[in-house]
């Protein structure tokens, strides 16, 4: 344990409460590439400590940035959240007592701890002279982010947790400047990459900007069509915040019952921090509750829900090891690794309608699960020939699009959700 | 004083490290905040931070932030060894220094109001939420003042005192397995004093009655329609399908459909847009830019012709325009991106009664649901919180969750009718890889869209 966080924790014993405290330290490193040039570069240093303490069934919070205090002003801080767990009203349900923590591999890389910024800069510039290198009739940008993190949650409970996390993350994104298209990736990992990871990026946002440039707007249509996973990723989006203890407790999920169907027999949904290397991977959430995998759909039959300690006991349940937070921050319910599992049918001789990403699902009603969003790239596949379009609306309603869904084979990865292809009913205009 | 420390440091560092131009800002932000779900207290807090932004220009920027006081110092000269190692081809408006002292004046500071009061309203709020039908019902309650002391290497010493307030409530009602949602939000750059003047009894009953009357709505129907928007939505929508084209930085970067129609006609005559942050009062209002360049009001459009982008530093420069102060940062840990304050349509001449008789089969769409453009390829999107369908010039059934979509060209061309009942009074937040306080507005406005019901 940091010497800051065992003065800290050496007062709050000395107090008549239940405690816990959640320290962050991290450095960050990004890199922003504009028409192919360096232009921005950035080192970004934070820490601080989130204090929560229990008294009278009453939960009080505050924070202070840094890790450097001394003991008068840890004090100061302690005396400030007894005093608003005092005046508050905000219910409080103890915090999770220790438990196994999972090994979770391949979310720390020592390169990436430890490079140095020079080099750091210098991949950044690798990947600008890639992109001059790769460059046809678009204007290429990108970016590159580097972070490294250590935190930890100890509590009055004896939870005394630490870990080191490594993050990289890779955009690009091409504009076609002779006829309007463009075209975008990203992808993030836990490890370094070098400069293959950069160049796959690129040719992948210059494809999407090339059909985007020949994409004209499709007829209406009304049927069968084949979400990639990235679109996929837009629908489990719309529909996720369902699966929130805290939107079930108050009232506000569509979801109540575990066991009730919600989807199509083939159709599975899970969250899963265990899994190695990913970027949603932690081995215990923001209270020290350990990682693990949570079934949400099951063969289209409603398993579960995201938690965290507080609202897991509030609905008499287990904390799903679900707890998202900065030190800035109470504990909020998130989602780790989503993964849509594969299905028996092979799509990827699929012939029909074929909708690469949408957007704007911010603007979907997910209670009653209507949405339309516009088509940002897809394509029709006729006799193995590819037709893009765009400029159309997906219309529908969530939970009747799950009722249809037919996963395919093919897991792809983006970020931290994972699909195959998944064919659906649905309509566009 | 500690800060004349830091001045005196960055100079030094800049003459070690031969950097031309650099800006610091330190802020420290008092919060406070208190949300209830159910009548039951979810969060309550109120806490302070200090902290330190350094950009450091070269020909290409270096930034490093810190929110551990003993880190300021090497947040400065991060920036400019990162500066020093990017050395590139990029330049930037400078201008003449400034020195000043501006607070946003409030009648009742937050810090006059003690605790109990802001739960005490938040509670109020609760109790008139509810009702039959009513399974759910979140009240927030959002302080913050905002204190930055910026410098730069020309002699600029700016400091700002800006505070803001967001308040708002919403409600889920449920039937038969159907569920709608309705809300409200209030926001400015003032005090206390702005819930004092909101009518809550007026309001709480209006959001409780719209969410049940969506539960017997139905769904829209499809296809391109004549779309009357109401003022709060057409805020929404020049937001969307000309806001965010006109930042300067993705015309830059060959990211926008609007490059290189500087004194082109793209609207219909008649049509202004402006963005102003000197609005008093409003939640997208500012006094200085994050990089210490006044706020002013631009116009966008006038009448029908594109005469501005919105511009930083580095974008004025670029393009040859005169800076007009649009460079904000979500705060002190961000850099400075181009972006909006708060962005209106000037009032034309119809009244709502007038554009109604225009219209023989379309949608009257009613309040923000958010939206998202695509500025390469010109689409856009944005959502009605309530709709009602239009026959032969007459409202008729409602509809709900309401989503349509245009391209931003034909968009703008389309607009038949605008009205003279300019409101402006519609607090968010706009993301753009970093979030900011905007406002939006306008008179209702008449024009044609791709409406995605599912009827």
């Amino acid at each position: 344990m940091i010497d800051v966080i065992e003065s800290l924790a050496e007062i709050l014993n000395s107090k008549d409460v239940e405690w816990e405290i959640y320290w962050e330290s991290g450095r960050s490193g990004s890199f922003r590439i504009e028409r192919e040039t360096l232009d921005r570069s950035q080192r970004k240093f934070y820490s601080g400590i989130g204090l929560r303490v229990g008294l009278n069934g009453k939960l009080g919070f505050s924070y202070i940035t840094g890790i450097h205090h001394s003991r008068s002003e840890l004090e100061k801080f302690v005396e400030r959240t007894i005093k608003l767990a005092k005046v508050s009203e905000v219910p409080f349900r103890g915090f999770p007592v220790p438990s196994k923590v999972p090994e979770v591999k391949g979310i720390y890389d020592r390169k990436i701890e430890e490079i140095p910024f020079e080099d750091a800069h210098a991949l950044a510039l690798q990947y600008a002279e890639k992109m001059r290198e790769l460059k046809e009739k678009e204007t290429l940008s990108g970016s590159i982010s580097l972070a490294f993190e250590r935190y930890g949650v100890v509590n009055s409970n004896g939870v005394e947790l630490e870990a080191s996390s490594t993050y990289m993350g890779v955009s690009a994104y091409a504009v076609r400047e002779d006829t309007p298209g463009n075209g975008s990736f990203y992808q993030s990992y836990r490890s370094l990459q070098g400069i293959e990871a950069l160049e796959e990026a690129i040719m992948k946002a210059k494809e999407d900007a090339e059909l985007s440039a020949r994409a004209k707007r499709l007829e209406p249509y009304e049927g069968e069509v084949v979400l990639e996973p990235e679109a996929v990723l837009s629908i489990v989006e719309v529909l996720l915040e369902n699966f929130y203890g805290d939107e079930v407790y108050y009232g506000r999920s569509r979801f109540s019952s575990f066991g009730d169907r919600v989807a199509s027999e083939d159709f599975t949904l899970l969250d899963d921090s265990t899994l190695e290397g990913l970027p949603g991977s932690y081995p215990f959430d923001g209270e020290g509750t350990p990682g693990q995998r949570t079934t949400l759909i099951e063969n289209g039959i409603l398993k579960g829900f995201l938690l965290d300690h507080t609202y897991a006991s509030l609905l008499g349940l287990k904390s799903t090891g679900n707890a998202v937070r900065s030190f800035r921050t109470v504990p909020s319910i998130g989602s780790s690794n989503l993964v849509v599992e594969p299905g028996k049918e092979g799509l990827e001789d699929f012939e029909g309608i074929i909708i690469k990403n949408v957007f704007g699902e911010h603007t979907a009603n997910p209670v009653s699960g209507d949405f339309s969003l516009p088509v940002g790239l897809g394509y029709v596949v006729r006799d193995g020939e590819l037709v893009p379009f765009k400029d159309n609306m997906l219309v529908g309603n969530v939970f009747d699009l799950l009722k249809t869904a037919e996963p395919g084979k093919a897991i792809k990865r983006i970020s931290s959700f994972m699909a195959p292809r998944v064919k659906v009913h649905a309509k566009i205009v | 004083m500690e800060v004349e420390r830091l001045i005196r440091s960055a100079e030094e560092l800049a003459r070690k490290h031969g950097i031309g131009y650099y800006e610091i800002r330190i802020s420290r932000v008092v919060m406070t905040e208190v949300s209830m779900s159910n009548g039951q207290l979810r969060g309550l807090s109120s806490n302070s931070e200090t902290g330190i932004g350094a950009r450091a220009f070269n020909g290409a920027w270096g930034f490093s932030s810190a929110n551990d006081f003993e880190r300021f110092e090497k947040a400065i000269e991060t920036a400019m060894k990162i500066a020093k190692l990017s050395r590139g081809e990029s330049k930037i408006y400078t201008g003449d220094p400034v020195v000043d002292d501006a607070e946003m004046p409030v009648k009742r500071p937050f810090s006059d109001i003690n605790i109990e009061e802001k739960v005490a309203l938040v509670k109020e709020t609760d109790s008139m939420l509810t009702g039959e039908r009513i399974v759910n019902r979140n009240v927030s309650y959002r302080d913050t003042v905002v204190e930055t002391f910026y410098f730069n290497s020309l002699g600029s010493e700016i400091r700002t005192v800006v505070p803001r307030i967001r308040f708002g409530f919403s409600v889920t009602a449920k039937e038969n397995g159907e569920m709608q949602q309705y809300w409200k939000s209030f926001g400015g750059t003032l005090g206390w004093e702005m819930v004092e003047g909101i009518d809550i009894s007026h309001w709480t009953s209006l959001v409780v009655e719209k969410a049940r009357a969506l539960l017997k709505a139905s769904s829209p129907p499809s296809g391109e329609f004549q779309v009357i928007a109401d003022p709060e939505l057409t805020g929404l929508f020049i937001h969307e399908a000309l806001g965010h084209a006109v930042e300067a930085d993705l015309v830059k970067n060959g990211d926008s459909i609007l490059a290189g129609k500087l004194g082109q006609k793209i609207a219909v005559d008649g049509l202004t847009v402006v963005d102003d942050p000197t609005l008093p009062g409003k939640f997208g209002s500012y006094i200085y830019d994050d990089e210490g360049i006044r706020a002013k009001r631009v116009e966008i459009i006038r009448d029908g012709v594109l005469v501005n982008y919105l511009n930083d530093r580095e974008t004025a420069q670029y393009f040859g325009l005169e800076p007009n102060g649009h460079g904000r940062a979500q705060s002190y840990a961000h850099q400075p991106l181009v972006r909006m304050g708060n962005t209106y349509v000037e009032a034309g001449d119809w009244s709502f009664e007038e554009m109604l008789e225009e219209v023989k089969y379309g949608l009257y769409m009613i309040g923000d649901k958010g939206g998202q453009v695509d500025t390469a390829n010109g689409t856009f999107t944005f959502g009605a919180r309530e709709g009602y369908i239009i026959e032969n010039g007459e409202l008729r059934k409602m509809v709900r969750d309401v989503a349509l979509s245009g391209k931003i060209l034909d968009v703008l061309k389309s607009i038949r009718a605008i009205g003279k009942d300019v409101r402006i009074e519609y607090p968010g937040y706009c993301g753009k890889g970093q979030s900011v306080p905007v406002d939006d507005g306008g008179p209702h406005l008449l024009t044609k869209a791709l409406v995605g019901g599912l009827k």
